[in-house]
């Protein structure tokens, strides 16, 4: 049989081929580099005291970060409590009431740029209008600036999964005699919900993992702190603060706490692409 | 007989019967013109649609039939680009005029969809939805309301143990039954019905269209079809459209074994379309 695929087309394949697979398998192991070395290395550091304990003095042996731990998870709620809210009703005017509206194209071209904005410029704003003016960093300062990111993420998946709903549905909707509003809030909406859960859970990941715009608002702290109005210790920024120390128990916690973060962020995530996976497959 | 004399004799009959009566006008149609835009794509429409009679639109693709139907309860209303002129009356007044109440006005007269388009909803919500949406109804009411929408449209029998599964689980038949039955549930006058078999089997379609003969002793149906011989079946009046403009409107027996106009024959022959 004569070839008819040339030897030159052979190599260029087989190369293309080594090529991907290589960049497939850094990409995994540098992902399991990671994950594995957190693991090793934070998981020594979680014991009871990580978590119900307050930060001890450097030199005092012990202590843990449970204002650290329960700040994050604080001003992460707080942040979803704004931001998601937000998020959503801005995609619903982009993508139902102001649709081909220049308003419209507006917000939704406004969300894109802002979630090209560095969040650490995200937190300098934050320090600017709020902490410099009430005078103190805060919880509250902490939880905008995180809304802040997340308005146009949950905007976005708001907004595509509102565009997903066929025009027919709102026809349908509107045959009935039923109202505008009350055809996006009850179908279109309803349709929407599971991808934009997917999107929430995604946007909570994605502000887990932020430290940078805390540095500049909700700052740190050694002790409880129930105010919204006072600092607030995060676990992010305990790492920030830990790893740079010089202090080996201290630096063990940085680790620890790299840990619970990396953690959360992974289980959130992975729940939300079995979310996802469920919505696309209906 | 040319096409404005055979309008002008319709519309002189229709000013004797009371429009209460079967066989009355329910909606007239005048001088309506219809744009995409800057495309001119119903053309100086002018025609009756009677009281509890089917009415068919037919033509060949692009003709302007769906255009013609989505006039009656202004669903084109959502889309900025599109827009009505002339005069649709109903019940008295222009429905293209301002100030109509558009959910009213779509609340007397539904539309069922060439697609079935069942809401992400259990089957008995989709029943629900627009009367819980319109009157104050007691429980009770909407459940007995919802037996007998199911009932109207022949799928009661199927659905009657699994009221509460996702609509999307039934099939493309019965989920097009469950679409007229949503619009019947709150008592219309008018059906508006695009192609609405033309997604289905055989089968489904042959259900669709003994369901239609039914429906038409309670409700005024104008049904938008390519298939002729579905036009035939059910309607008893037959508007023939071409490039947006009306060729010829007469009663269906008529006009599939005498139309009045060279080109309803030459569609009737199969020449073009």
């Amino acid at each position: 049989m004569k070839a008819v695929v040339t030897f030159k087309r052979t190599a260029i394949d087989l190369t293309f081929r080594v090529f991907a697979w290589s960049a497939a398998v850094v990409a995994i192991l540098v992902l399991l580099v990671v994950l594995l070395e957190v693991l090793k290395r934070g998981y020594s550091a979680i014991n009871w005291d990580f978590f119900f304990h307050l930060p001890k003095p450097p030199g005092e042996s012990g202590g843990g970060i449970a204002n650290a731990l329960l700040g994050s998870a604080a001003i992460t709620v707080l942040a979803s409590l704004i931001g998601v809210p937000l998020g959503i009703m801005s995609a619903i005017y982009s993508a139902e009431f102001g649709r081909g509206t220049k308003l419209g194209s507006l917000v939704h071209f406004s969300t894109e740029i802002l979630s090209s904005v560095p969040s650490i410029v995200i937190g300098l704003f934050v320090y600017a209008v709020f902490v410099i003016p009430m005078k103190s960093f805060s919880t509250i300062a902490g939880a905008f600036a995180l809304a802040v990111i997340t308005i146009p993420l949950i905007h976005r998946v708001t907004e595509e999964m509102l565009l997903m709903v066929p025009d027919s549905l709102r026809e349908a909707g509107l045959a009935l005699g039923v109202t505008y509003p009350v055809v996006v809030k009850k179908i279109c909406l309803k349709s929407a919900k599971m991808g934009v859960i997917t999107g929430i859970l995604g946007a909570l990941a994605r502000i887990s993992g932020e430290t940078a715009p805390l540095l500049f608002t909700s700052l740190n702290s050694s002790f409880w702190n129930l105010s919204l109005f006072k600092p607030m210790a995060t676990a992010n920024v305990i790492v920030f603060v830990y790893a740079m120390s010089p202090y080996d128990d201290w630096r063990s916690i940085a680790w620890g706490a790299s840990f619970i973060i990396t953690m959360s962020i992974l289980a959130l995530t992975i729940l939300s692409r079995v979310l996802f996976k469920r919505v696309k497959n209906g | 007989m040319d096409k404005a004399a055979a309008l002008t004799s319709t519309s002189v009959q229709s000013e004797v019967v009371p429009a209460s009566l079967p066989g009355g006008v329910e909606i007239e149609v005048r001088d309506l013109d219809f744009y995409y835009g800057s495309s001119h794509a119903l053309k100086n429409i002018s025609l009756p649609v009677y009281d509890r009679k089917v009415t068919a639109i037919i033509g060949p693709s692009g003709c302007g039939k769906s255009t013609l139907l989505r006039c009656f309860n202004r669903i084109f209303d959502i889309y900025r680009e599109q827009r009505a002129e002339g005069e649709i009356i109903f019940q008295g007044e222009n429905i293209l005029g301002p100030g109509v109440n558009l959910p009213d006005l779509r609340a007397k007269i539904g539309m069922i969809f060439q697609k079935p388009t069942p809401f992400p909803l259990s089957i008995y919500d989709n029943i629900a939805f627009g009367m819980k949406l319109y009157k104050k109804m007691t429980r009770s009411e909407i459940r007995e309301r919802v037996e007998v929408s199911l009932r109207r449209s022949a799928l009661w029998e199927e659905v009657k143990d699994k009221l509460l599964e996702p609509a999307t689980s039934l099939s493309g038949g019965q989920q097009q039954r469950l679409c007229i039955a949503r619009a019947i549930a709150i008592e219309p006058e008018v059906l508006l019905m695009d192609e609405p078999a033309s997604a289905l089997d055989p089968i489904a379609t042959a259900k669709i269209e003994e369901l239609i003969g039914e429906l038409s002793e309670k409700y005024t149906i104008v049904i938008v079809t390519h298939n002729m011989q579905q036009a035939a079946r059910v309607s008893d009046y037959t508007a023939f459209l071409w490039l947006g403009q009306l060729v010829e409107f007469s009663r269906t027996d008529d006009f599939f074994t005498n139309p009045k106009e060279q080109k309803s024959r030459d569609y009737l022959t199969g020449r073009f379309g």
